[in-house]
């Protein structure tokens, strides 16, 4: 512990210069508002930082890196809560809940308890990275595909609870998700699937989908009605965004459980932050004692999925420099960046440059906290930006999302796959078909399908494998005890209300 | 100015003036040389690329500026589309790896390798059979005897790590049952936790836990042992017939004339010998140089593009 503690400083002593810290500040600001833009997430942010940090000292660059990656997870949530458009993945959840407080009037009030609930869950994941890295990554390699099918079905179990009132309807749009997430080829057995053009040999992109879905769906549904969005009184003062005591007090149980999801979903190397965000919702939904708030702006269902995301960035970073193995799309770049620095990821790294990967922490460090401060000290700017442009906000939208579908691979192609998922959107808004089920089997459906031919497999054609193993044993009779519960706690509602009656 | 200089220079001119019109491949390059990755910034394809713009630029190795331009999506097919469009200019340079050679053959995009003109390979990454040193199996000879189906991690299907599974299957004569999984990092978690027998992957990602005594390498795909890995013994030494590596070069667009072909080899040739080549790229990514011209790379493609169709077809992922 105490060696630890030693290296941390030996960390800060290399990034407490005036250099570097301008520039974790910046890498921090310009991570947000890369996170902000829709189509822009943590990959094409860090992508985008790469080039720059090819003249700087190895340290400097990874903390540049590290600051972006870290500030569109703060970034994403801001056009999600505001737009309704989420600015990349982990920030799909975010809008559940974040949008409808941002129509009743408490926009500010989303976005203050958000930063504040993605500061603690970012905090909470670097002190696991500093103190267990590599105890933990040890575990987690243990996790194979039997384990990570049955976190995609406790994943995908979740559409229950966002189908809304039909669930008959939130059937047919998983499916429907399941139909688009086959697109492209298929790595398990090499086929190419749905492949009308060449462009969609790689599948459609996730991305696109929800700038379509959501950004374009909202405004198209929009142009129907005119809806006044609700910003309250020009106001610049602090009280409008800083979160109450109650309010806090409502949200910091749900933004720690999020914090420990999201750092053990984000060291996997087979999940991530979306994912971590998902589960984190449906946990939230199932504890709380008010589900019927859920999808109206209930601050649980925000702060958790937000602290999970957060937390999910140190997490991913721990199986990459302890073991160089990349759990996100972002550490897989990070991992690229590493081997153009000379630096060799892997189980040396941390013994032979030690003092860089440490200095990157503490950088990390320093990032999250520039991002509390800066992220509150924006809001106002943020809301009062949107009250300046209300009257246009549908141009605006349409025209970022067109830009963001555009930046994914510098085409036009997916401008239209979100021009096309713009049209579906609006459909299932106007015929009130929930979107969240769609997403959620967009997502996990083929990670489900590859983890589970995985492990059959891996078994050698027997189905024992997921009950032979000890983590994957306890998933099975998790689930198992979750469905028995709410089955037998409906019957007995049930009864109970004959009784009354 | 001298006289002797100045008759030179009008000499010169005059010589220009007289070839202009006869033959306009003379005056290649006449702007700036693009660098087409098939795939997103970050990736195998940009890395290498923004190596060697920086290295031919650094030594002043072309005249023209060299610009680095990303065309992802479709697995290569889109980039290979666009240096399609562009039949007959030699100022376009793609980087080829198996992609360039698998997915015209696993989808209908109507081009192939024909359809371009080979410059250069520039290195192999060979392939490792690598084992758990914690496993049972300390040699190849022990695998050939294990009495059960052994579980072998590669990363995909079709790719280079399931046709050398195969061909060492076929030289084995045992069942292997071949487990893709997607990307290097499932490929070295799976064998770290001993969900699979061993695996079959290329060196970058093994290389320290074969250093750190986690992992044993015991045969590599190449013709001949490798610097990198002196003690590795090729399949070929152990009686196995295997040689088979990916390749690392770069292709031009179709029907480029000779004074471009010529340039860009030459180009290419001098960058692959500078010192900072093999610093700050091979080495880093553990890559073996094994550099080829025009005709020896268009000869290896052919053998490539045979050996993995045969493959592809047997696997069923291609009529």
């Amino acid at each position: 512990m105490l060696d630890t503690l030693a290296s941390l400083s030996g960390g800060f002593e290399t990034v407490l210069t005036f250099h570097n810290i301008v520039l974790i500040f910046l890498a921090g600001i310009i991570g947000t508002v890369i996170g902000a833009l829709p189509g822009l997430g943590p990959s094409a942010g860090i992508a985008l930082m790469l080039p720059l940090t090819f003249g700087m000292p190895h340290a400097s660059g990874l903390c540049l890196l590290t600051g972006v990656y870290m500030g569109t997870m703060y970034g994403g949530r801001i056009t999600s809560i505001l737009i309704n458009t989420p600015g990349d993945a982990p920030a799909i959840i975010t809008a559940l809940e974040g949008y409808p407080m941002m129509r009743k009037g408490k926009g500010g009030l989303a976005l203050g308890i958000s930063a504040i609930s993605s500061f603690v869950g970012g905090f909470f994941g670097l002190a696991v990275l500093v103190f267990f890295a590599p105890v933990v990554a040890e575990y987690a390699i243990f996790l194979g595909p039997p384990e990570y099918f049955m976190l995609m079905l406790v994943g995908l179990s979740t559409i229950v609870l966002l189908a809304g009132a039909d669930v008959f309807k939130a059937l047919i749009v998983t499916c429907f998700g399941f139909l688009v997430s086959t697109f492209g080829s298929d790595y398990i057995s090499g086929h190419v699937r749905f492949a009308f053009v060449p462009e969609l040999i790689e599948g459609i992109d996730f991305v696109a989908i929800i700038i379509g879905l959501y950004g374009l769906g909202e405004v198209f549904y929009n142009l129907e009605r005119k809806i006044v969005l609700n910003l309250g009184k020009p106001n610049f003062s602090f009280s409008d965004y800083i979160p109450g005591k109650a309010d806090l007090k409502e949200a910091s149980a749900p933004t720690v459980r999020g914090s420990i999801l999201g750092t053990f979903i984000g060291i996997l190397p087979g999940a991530g932050a979306t994912i971590a965000t998902f589960l984190a919702y449906a946990l939230e939904r199932k504890l709380s004692k008010k589900p019927e708030t859920f999808g109206k702006g209930a601050i649980a269902g925000l702060a958790s999925p937000e602290a999970s995301n957060n937390a999910a960035v140190p997490g991913s970073l721990i199986p990459l420099i302890t073991l160089g193995i990349p759990g996100s799309g972002g550490t897989a770049i990070m991992l690229g960046a590493l081997i153009m620095f000379g630096l060799q990821p892997g189980p040396l790294l941390m013994i032979q440059s030690g003092d860089v990967v440490w200095a990157m922490i503490a950088g990390l460090i320093l990032a999250n906290f520039f991002l509390l401060a800066s992220n509150v000290l924006l809001i106002p700017l943020f809301v009062n930006l949107l009250r300046l442009v209300q009257k246009h906000l549908p141009s605006i939208v349409v025209g970022l999302c067109i830009v963001g579908a555009f930046s994914l691979n510098y085409g036009t192609f997916n401008i239209w796959i979100a021009l096309i998922f713009g049209v579906i959107g609006y459909l299932m808004r106007k015929n009130d078909y929930p979107t969240g089920p769609f997403i959620l089997a967009v997502v996990l459906a083929p990670l489900a399908e590859n983890y589970f031919r995985q492990s059959i497999m891996l078994a050698q054609g027997s189905w024992s494998i997921f009950v032979n193993r000890p983590v994957s044993l306890t998933l099975v009779v998790f689930m198992v005890l979750v469905v028995c519960a709410s089955i037998i706690s409906k019957q007995f509602l049930r009864r109970r209300r004959v009784g009354t009656e | 100015m001298t006289f002797t200089k100045l008759i030179k220079g009008a000499l010169a001119g005059a010589v220009a003036l007289s070839f202009a019109g006869v033959a306009q491949a003379d005056d290649f390059p006449s702007r700036g040389i693009e660098f087409v990755a098939g795939y997103g910034p970050g990736g195998g394809h940009d890395t290498m690329l923004r190596a060697m713009a920086k290295i031919i630029q650094n030594n002043d190795l072309s005249e023209v500026p060299i610009n680095v331009v990303n065309k992802p999506g479709g697995s290569s097919a889109v980039a290979l589309g666009y240096l399609n469009s562009h039949k007959g200019d030699g100022h376009f340079l793609i980087s080829a790896t198996s992609s360039f050679i698998t997915t015209p053959l696993t989808s209908n995009i109507g081009l192939d390798y024909t359809n371009f003109t080979p410059i250069a390979r520039l290195g192999v990454d060979p392939e490792l059979l690598v084992v758990n040193a914690s496993g049972p199996y300390k040699t190849l000879d022990d695998i050939a005897k294990a009495d059960k189906v052994l579980n072998v991690g590669g990363t995909g299907t079709g790719t280079i790590e399931n046709i050398v599974t195969i061909k060492l299957a076929e030289a084995l004569g045992k069942k292997l049952n071949y487990i893709p999984f997607q990307g290097d990092g499932e490929v070295v978690s799976a064998l770290l936790s001993n969900q699979v027998d061993f695996t079959i992957t290329n060196t970058g990602p093994v290389g320290d836990f074969i250093k750190t005594g986690r992992f044993n390498a015991l045969a590599i795909s190449t013709e001949k042992r490798v610097e990198l890995f002196p003690d590795v013994p090729t399949f070929i030494e152990q009686g196995y017939d295997i040689n088979l590596s990916l390749f690392r070069g770069v292709v031009a667009a179709g029907d480029i004339g000779d004074t471009e072909k010529a340039y860009l080899l030459k180009m290419v040739k001098a960058m692959s010998e500078t010192k900072e080549w093999q610093e700050n790229y091979i080495q880093p990514n553990s890559v073996v140089p094994d550099f080829l011209g025009p005709d020896e790379f268009a000869e290896y493609l052919k053998g490539m593009n045979d050996v993995y169709k045969a493959s592809l077809t047997n696997l069923g992922i291609i009529k």
